[in-house]
């Protein structure tokens, strides 16, 4: 029985639907907390973000249980505040996650959810509703709705402006998705203009060597390749692999040497760790590969490039347990390497991960 | 699936927007009409009002330093970017340190000094240009201009900085046989010497030398570069070989110092050769090896003779009459020394003749001759008095006091050896005086003859003098 008859409902409480807020026809089953105006909207959310977060909605939606003494209510709030703060940097992350994968119909429920949770928790006017606003505008652009976006982003930027102090962070998070917008209506300039203030932020916020800021360098990358100016785009996509590669190689470091110290013992297996969330992890995946396409391209001129992504990619692979990933770029490396005849050394260190992923393999997982 | 209508967001305006899609909220003007407007009022503002345009809101709004490095990054500066937020960052962390150190020292923040900045994007700019198109000269050149623009006391971590990026470009640069090389070399030596680190930086001048050697490479003042490299080898050589020395570590200095006029002699500049030979020739004596430190002082003072440079000479004259003092030749030494005094004095260089004189009064005190010596320290006290350098003076007062009291000891001892009336009548009434002493008729003529000589001295000398005579004399 999941329909409901807005009639039906006792008088001065209406229920609106999740989504896009009409009234509501029907209600989910498994929680009867949540409403939506018709079949599809139920559909779409089910798939994006409701499904994980079912079960917690309930203790949000229902109302408080009867507490005895003030203590005891007060201790009931601030719990019901801490499920809500999870809940938002969790329908954060997912939306994220989809948004790397390119899968930006699914992000939209998502990030609406985180959205709705930042208002109830801080209040309209606060600068943590930017984060969402800016997922659902990045979900925008992904579906190609330009005028959508822009609406979203002006939002951002108006509640940025007008607060005093906003987090480094969330700056750059915002220039970035303007940038994006820019470039996604071809002009250039104030692309351009807004990524390199989302560089400047992000450094401010994580260094200028910090993965959090390759995100930036990519894109103004990408404006340049568009723009046909090879040299500045070659140099910068450099830099970005630069950036990944120090950092997926200290916890390639890292992870060697432990496995070196503890090597008699009794054959444990060492746990990988890339120390990334899943939306990173999506967004290094995309981020290397479009690299390694555009390198691929113009392997004939500096093949040690392409070597160098694919060895990084490899790295990243391996650290995400991905063997079989993992092993088919490190193929490509060492075909790559053996083809276009690059030094001993570079091909040691290709057959060396190699067969560290092959013994990887080998060991099945328990 | 079909469209996802946004979420409205709090503005009455945004939710009719988000609403218009459902079949059962009212239609309103379409979105795209609105921002469309929008964007012609921006349009409008901007050509119509000079000054409103987005660019300059941002110059007002921002912070100077944050425009530049937007400027950077937009033109795809990166490198340039990288390297001015790691300085800027330095910067700051070192002005906070210097403030909680000292309330009073303020170091302005970069932020107030856009000419520096300025400076920076210009050079930097360039040289990032220049690097891609691997012209690494002129990246060299970039940097080094930006070295040369921070060379004040106090940017100096500054220019090292970049005197150390000027190094590891240099060593891509092979087109000029080196000389980018060797001038890094030397910039990487002077940074070592003046953080104290003598030894990596003799590394890095001998580096400077070897690769000057037998060019004719000029710097921009017009030097040559392998005079400028022999010049700081030999100084870093030498103050290697002074701590070396004040660890008595003689032979490790004498072997540096040998190292040190070899390359002067390969140099071909005399004076450098004489001044080599000279550090040498100390630290022989320091050694103790006399016979050797003459012979090396002997060419110091045949080069400085031929080169007729008077005040080397004497400096090599007053060091051979140590060594020779050293070696209980007195007599030689006195020559050696009367020679110095005299080359001072027709050059009127007063300190020269105070250490002398006061080294020949110390032989002659230490012959035995005091007569000679307070006349020799007398001499020195004068010349200090001339110059009015009180910790000199008073260095002086004390020798000739010391003198002076060894010359009249004889003749107190002899009276009061004698024991007979007269004898004690005189040292009574010296007692009094305090000034005089009467000269003993028993005592020898000639040595009366000194002592009257000796009283001739101003009056006002013989004030400050007696109390420290009676005083150094008590001590004996």
């Amino acid at each position: 029985m999941n329909v409901i008859y807005p009639l039906a409902v006792p008088k001065g409480r209406r229920l609106y639907c999740e989504v896009c807020e009409a009234p509501a026809e029907r209600v989910c089953t498994a929680c009867t907390v949540t409403y939506y105006c018709g079949v599809v909207h139920q559909k779409a959310d089910w798939a994006s973000i409701h499904e994980k977060i079912c079960q917690l909605l309930i203790p949000l939606r229902t109302s408080m249980p009867f507490y005895n003494s003030e203590e005891e209510r007060q201790h009931g709030l601030q719990q019901l505040q801490q499920r809500q703060k999870h809940l938002i940097e969790f329908c954060y992350t997912v939306a994220q996650k989809y948004l790397f994968e390119g899968k930006h119909e699914d992000a939209v429920p998502a990030a609406l959810h985180s959205l709705r949770f930042r208002m109830n928790v801080y209040g309209l006017s606060s600068v943590e509703l930017v984060p969402a606003y800016l997922l659902l505008a990045e979900a925008s652009l992904g579906l190609g709705r330009i005028v959508q976006a822009e609406e979203y982003l002006s939002q951002a930027q108006w509640t940025v402006l007008k607060s005093t102090e906003c987090p480094n962070a969330t700056h750059s998070l915002l220039h970035r998705n303007l940038g994006l917008l820019f470039m996604a209506k071809e002009n250039y300039e104030e692309a351009r203009y807004h990524l390199a203030n989302d560089i400047y932020f992000a450094s401010c916020a994580f260094g200028t060597e910090n993965i959090r800021t390759s995100g930036g360098y990519f894109h103004l990358a990408n404006i340049f390749f568009g723009l046909n100016k090879m040299d500045l785009a070659d140099t910068l996509y450099t830099k970005v692999s630069e950036i990944w590669n120090k950092y997926l190689n200290n916890h390639y470091q890292a992870l060697s040497r432990a496995r070196i110290q503890q090597i008699d013992l009794l054959g444990k297996r060492f746990e990988t760790d890339t120390g990334l969330d899943e939306a990173q992890e999506a967004e290094a995946i995309q981020i290397l590969t479009s690299i390694l396409n555009i390198r691929e391209s113009t392997s004939d001129k500096a093949p040690q490039k392409t070597v160098f992504v694919l060895k990084i990619l490899v790295m990243l692979y391996y650290l995400m347990m991905n063997s079989s990933k993992a092993q088919e770029y490190a193929m490509r490396a060492f075909n790559l390497a053996k083809e276009k005849q690059l030094s001993v050394q570079e091909q040691n260190a290709i057959q060396e991960l190699l067969n560290l992923i092959s013994a990887q393999e080998a060991q099945p997982m328990t | 699936m079909t469209t996802l209508p946004p979420l409205p967001a709090p503005r009455p305006k945004l939710t009719s927007l988000a609403r218009q899609k459902l079949p059962c909220s009212p239609t309103s003007i379409p979105r795209s009409q609105l921002i469309k407007e929008k964007e012609d009022i921006d349009h409008y503002l901007e050509v119509n009002f000079k000054g409103l345009s987005k660019e300059e809101v941002a110059a007002y709004q921002n912070s100077y330093t944050k425009n530049i490095c937007v400027d950077l990054l937009r033109d795809g500066y990166h490198k340039s970017f990288t390297e001015l937020f790691a300085l800027m960052e330095k910067w700051e962390a070192l002005r906070e340190r210097a403030r909680s150190r000292s309330l009073l020292w303020s170091q302005r923040p970069l932020e107030e000094q856009p000419d520096k900045l300025d400076h920076f994007y210009y050079y930097l700019t360039r040289a990032e240009v220049a690097e891609r198109k691997g012209y690494f000269e002129d990246v060299y050149n970039n940097l080094y201009a930006l070295a040369c623009y921070f060379n004040n006391s106090e940017d100096k971590w500054v220019r090292n900085h970049f005197y150390e990026r000027c190094f590891q470009i240099a060593q891509l640069i092979k087109i000029d046989g080196g000389k980018k090389e060797a001038e890094a070399h030397g910039h990487m030596g002077l940074l070592f010497e003046e953080d104290g680190q003598l030894l990596e930086a003799a590394e890095h001048y001998e580096a400077f030398h070897q690769l000057t050697q037998g060019r004719i490479w000029k710097d921009e003042t017009g030097h040559f570069l392998n005079l400028l490299a022999c010049e700081s080898l030999l100084r870093t050589y030498r103050l290697l070989s002074d701590t070396m020395l004040e660890n008595k570590d003689y032979k490790q200095a004498i072997r540096i110092l040998i190292k040190a006029s070899e390359i002067a002699k390969e140099g071909n500049d005399k004076k450098m050769e004489g001044e080599a030979s000279y550090y040498l020739g100390l630290a022989h004596l320091a050694a103790g090896e006399y016979e050797t430190a003459l012979t090396v002082l002997g060419t110091y003072s045949r080069v400085s003779t031929e080169l007729e440079d008077d005040l080397n000479l004497a400096r090599a004259y007053e060091a051979i009459a140590k060594v020779l003092q050293s070696q209980k030749n007195t007599t030689e030494a006195i020559q050696y020394l009367k020679e110095v005094v005299n080359i001072a004095r027709n050059n009127f260089r007063s300190l020269d003749i105070v250490k002398a004189s006061t080294m020949l009064g110390d032989i002659y005190n230490e012959k035995g001759h005091y007569s000679k010596a307070s006349e020799y320290f007398q001499q020195a006290f004068n010349t200090a008095a001339e110059l009015a350098n009180i910790p000199l003076m008073d260095e002086t007062k004390v020798h000739y006091g010391i003198a002076k009291a060894h010359q009249m000891m004889l003749t107190v001892n002899s009276y009061v050896a004698s024991a007979d009336l007269p004898s004690l009548d005189h040292l009574l009434s010296w007692k009094e005086g305090r000034s005089d002493i009467a000269p003993d008729p028993v005592v020898e003529e000639s040595r009366r003859a000194t002592l009257e000589s000796l009283y001739q001295t101003s009056e006002d000398l013989e004030e400050e003098l007696d109390n420290q005579t009676n005083e150094t004399s008590a001590s004996f």
